[in-house]
C-alpha cells in the first residue's frame, strides 16, 4: 500500500539517495546530507507544533508500507521570505506613447518583486523514478491539499508553486545565460545548487534590481520566460487542474512560471467531504477510481486512497491494514475527495 | 580679413550653403532653411537681450570673409542647456554585485537617465569649411567662444560642456541607438536625430526609457561604442582636450557619444587671456593671436600678428583694429594662439 505520513529521522537515507538521483532543477531537495537531515528535523518540529506556524516547514512522505521504505516526498512552506529575501519578477509592460510623433510603444518589463514575502507554498516534489506511475504522483502532490483543508489558519490564504523553468539537454538555461550570468560569473547549475542549500537570498542580492527591458534579452531567453521545463509539464497540468493560474511572476534564475490559488478554490479542498469511518472486513485491492482519504490529524497526518466504492454516502468503509495505516478507529472522522478532478463531460 | 561675428539674418544663404557641405558639419546644426532661419532669430535675440529668451540664450557666431562676404563657419554656445528643458543625457556609473557568502565581486556598468547637465553651458553648431579645418582659423571659429563666455562671464555658468557624435559604422547605422533606443523608438537613428533637432524634446522623455540600463544587457558593439568619438569628431576632440576639456562620465543617450566638461576657468585661452588698450599702429610684426573686442552684441574676433609688451596697451595694426571695430584707446582682448 501507497502511504503518505509526516517524514521522519530514520528516512534520511532514502531521501539522501532520492536527492542523488534528482539532479539539477529541484532546487528544494539538493544532495547534501546534512541539509537534509537538517530539512527533516525542522519537518518533525514543525508537525509537533514545536515551531512557530509561519516558520514551518512540512515535509511529506511516500512509503511502500510493504517495503517500508519511503520513495517520495513533498512539502509545504508554511511562509517564504519572512526571514530571508523572497524574490520573483513580475512580466510587466511599459508604455511609451507621443502624441506628437504618433507613436505608441509598449515593451514587456521584467520588475523584480517581493510579491509572495508571506505566502505559502509548495514544494520540495519528488517522486523515486520507479514509483512514477499509478496514482503515486498525484498522490503525493495533492495530500498537501487535504492538509490544508484542514488546517488552513496555518497558512496564508493563497498558495503558490514555483514550477521549474526551462532548460536544455545539457542543464542550461537561456534565460539564466543571457541575464544572471552576466551579473555574476557561475554556471545555472551552481547556482541551483547554491539555492537549493538555502543561498538564494544570497544570489538573488546580485542580481539585478532595477527592472529589464526584455528587448535587452535575446530572442532564446525571451521565449522561455513562463516556460516550464518539459519533464515539469505534467506536475504543471496538475496543479492547473487543481485551479491554479499562472500569476505572472517568474523564478529570477530560470524564469520558470510561479502559479497560485487560493486555498478556498482548490479543487481537493472545495471538493473535499468529511466522513465517519465505518470498519470493514473487507479489502478492496482494486482501485479503479481513487479516492484519497486523510486521517485530518496535524501531528500523525496520513493519506492514503481507497476506491469510490468503499464510500456510502457519509462513511466510509476501511478494512483493518487501512485503519491501522492510517491511525483510525471506527466512527473516526475523516476527509475524502476523489483524487482527480471529474472530466467534464 | 576673416572674422567671427554675430549670425545675421543675411547670412542665412551662406549659412545654407556651408552646412549643406555634408563634410563642413562637425555638430548638430539643421540644415533645413525654415529651422536655421529660426535658430539665426534665435540668436539674434539673444544678443539683443530679448526678455523672451532670458535665461535660454543661445548664440550662433558665423566666420566671414569680409572681402568675399563668404560664410566659411559657425559656431555657438547655448547659456543653458536644454534651454528651459530638461537636457538629456546618459551618466555611465558602476555598481559592485558583491556577496561575501557566495565570494563573488563583480563590478557591473549601468547607465542612468539624467538631466544633471541641465543648465550648463554647452557648445554647439560647430561646422567649418573643409578648406580651413587644418588651419588657425578653426582655432578662431571655435575659441573665440571661450573669449566671449570670459568676457561676459555673468551671463554664462562656469561648467562648459560639448557633446560630441557618436560612433556610427560604415552604413551610418549608430550600434547604441540599435541596441538601445531603437527597442523604444521604433524609428532609425537619423530619423530620431533628426527629431530631437527639430521636435521638441519632449518625445525623449515620452520614448525613452525610464529605468536604468545595465550595460552588460546591450550588444557588444553597442558596448563598444558607448563614449566613443564619431571617426569624423576625432580632431575635434582632440582639440578640446587640448583646450582642457575631460572626458566625463555622461553619453548621448541616441548615440553613446561622449560629452566632454570643462571649467571655463580652466580653459587654456581663458587662462592665457589678456585685455589691452589698443594704440593704432601702421605695421605690426609678431606672433599670430587670438584677438577679439570685448563688446557683447557687436562682439568682433580676428586672428592677427602682434607683439604683446609689458605695460597696458597693445599696438594694433589699424585693419585690424577697425575689423574688430575698435577705436584708439578701446579695449581688445587676446590669447595666443
Amino acid at each position: 500500500m501507497m502511504l503518505i505520513r509526516p517524514i521522519v529521522a530514520d528516512d534520511l537515507e532514502a531521501l539522501y539517495c532520492m536527492a542523488q538521483s534528482a539532479g539539477v532543477g529541484v532546487t528544494t531537495l539538493p544532495a547534501n546530507e546534512e541539509l537534509l537531515a537538517s530539512r527533516i528535523e525542522h519537518s518533525e518540529r514543525s508537525f509537533s507544533r514545536s515551531v512557530d506556524p509561519q516558520d514551518a516547514y512540512y515535509l511529506f512522505a511516500l512509503e511502500d508500507t510493504e517495503l517500508k521504505r519511503v520513495v517520495g516526498v513533498s512539502g509545504i512552506m508554511a511562509r517564504v521570505g519572512l526571514d530571508e529575501v523572497w524574490y520573483n519578477y513580475r512580466v510587466s509592460t511599459t508604455v511609451n506613447a507621443s502624441k506628437e510623433l504618433g507613436i505608441h510603444k509598449q515593451t514587456p518589463t521584467l520588475y523584480l518583486t517581493n510579491d509572495m514575502t508571506d505566502c505559502t507554498e509548495i514544494c520540495t516534489l519528488f517522486l523515486h523514478a520507479d514509483y512514477r506511475n499509478g496514482h503515486n504522483g498525484q498522490l503525493l502532490s495533492k495530500c498537501r491539499f487535504l492538509y490544508l483543508a484542514d488546517f488552513a489558519e496555518y497558512f496564508s490564504s493563497k498558495i503558490f508553486a514555483e514550477m521549474r523553468g526551462y532548460a536544455d539537454e545539457d542543464g542550461n538555461s537561456p534565460f539564466w545565460e543571457c541575464l544572471g550570468r552576466k551579473f555574476f560569473t557561475m554556471e545555472f547549475s551552481k547556482a541551483d545548487y547554491l539555492t537549493g542549500l538555502g543561498n538564494k537570498a544570497f544570489i538573488a542580492e546580485l542580481m539585478p534590481k532595477y527592472p529589464i527591458y526584455l528587448p535587452f534579452l535575446t530572442e532564446e531567453a525571451r521565449e522561455v520566460i513562463g516556460q516550464v521545463h518539459p519533464h515539469t509539464r505534467p506536475a504543471l497540468a496538475m496543479l492547473e487542474s487543481e485551479g491554479f493560474n499562472f500569476n505572472g511572476l517568474v523564478d529570477i534564475f530560470d524564469a520558470g512560471p510561479l502559479v497560485e490559488v487560493f486555498v478556498r478554490n482548490i479543487r481537493s479542498v472545495r471538493d473535499s467531504i468529511k466522513r465517519h469511518v465505518m470498519p470493514s472486513q473487507q479489502t478492496v485491492s482494486d482501485i479503479e477510481t481513487p479516492i484519497m482519504v486523510s486521517n485530518r490529524s496535524f501531528e500523525n497526518f496520513r493519506v492514503a486512497l481507497i476506491d469510490q466504492s468503499q464510500i456510502k454516502q457519509d462513511v466510509v468503509s476501511l478494512s483493518h491494514e487501512l485503519q491501522e495505516n492510517l491511525q483510525l478507529e471506527s466512527g473516526d472522522m475523516v476527509r475524502t475527495v476523489p483524487l482527480r478532478a471529474k472530466r467534464a463531460e | 580679413m576673416i572674422i567671427v561675428r554675430p549670425s545675421r539674418f543675411a547670412d542665412l544663404p551662406g549659412i545654407e550653403k556651408l552646412v549643406n557641405e555634408s563634410a563642413a558639419r562637425l555638430s548638430t546644426l539643421p540644415s533645413d532653411r525654415d529651422k536655421l532661419g529660426e535658430k539665426v532669430d534665435y540668436s539674434t535675440r539673444s544678443f539683443a537681450g530679448d526678455d523672451e529668451v532670458s535665461g535660454k540664450e543661445r548664440y550662433l557666431f558665423v566666420m566671414e570673409d569680409t572681402e568675399t562676404r563668404e560664410i566659411l563657419g559657425t559656431s555657438g554656445m547655448d547659456a543653458s542647456a536644454g534651454n528651459g528643458a530638461p537636457f538629456y543625457n546618459y551618466r555611465l556609473d558602476e555598481l559592485i554585485h558583491s556577496s561575501q557568502q557566495l565570494d563573488v565581486y563583480n563590478e557591473v556598468d549601468i547607465l542612468y537617465m539624467t538631466h544633471e547637465l541641465t543648465g550648463t553651458t554647452a557648445l554647439c553648431s560647430l561646422s567649418i569649411s573643409p578648406r580651413y579645418r587644418k588651419t588657425p582659423y578653426f582655432d578662431l571659429l571655435s575659441r573665440s567662444r571661450f573669449m566671449f563666455m570670459q568676457l561676459h562671464h555673468t551671463r554664462f555658468v562656469q561648467r562648459i560642456i560639448a557633446e560630441i557624435q557618436g560612433m556610427q559604422d560604415e552604413t551610418g547605422n549608430s550600434p547604441f541607438w540599435e541596441s538601445l533606443g531603437r527597442h523604444f523608438f521604433d524609428m532609425d537613428f537619423a530619423t530620431a536625430d533628426y527629431y530631437s533637432g527639430i521636435k521638441s524634446k519632449t518625445f525623449i522623455a515620452e520614448m525613452m526609457p525610464s529605468h536604468p540600463v545595465y550595460v552588460p544587457l546591450l550588444s557588444k558593439e553597442a558596448q563598444d561604442a558607448i563614449a566613443q568619438p564619431h571617426s569624423s569628431a576625432a580632431d575635434n576632440c582632440q582639440f578640446l582636450y587640448r583646450e582642457g576639456f575631460k572626458l566625463g562620465r555622461h553619453i548621448d543617450i541616441f548615440d553613446g557619444g561622449p560629452t566632454l566638461e570643462a571649467s571655463r576657468s580652466d580653459l587654456n585661452t581663458v587662462k592665457s587671456m589678456k585685455r589691452k588698450q589698443v594704440k593704432l599702429s601702421e605695421h605690426q610684426v609678431g606672433l599670430q593671436y587670438l584677438m577679439c573686442n570685448t563688446r557683447f552684441n557687436e562682439f568682433r574676433a580676428t586672428l592677427a600678428n602682434m607683439t604683446d609688451g609689458m605695460g597696458d596697451v597693445l599696438r594694433l595694426k589699424r585693419a585690424t583694429a577697425e575689423s574688430l571695430q575698435i577705436a584708439e584707446g578701446g579695449d581688445v582682448a587676446f590669447a595666443p594662439l
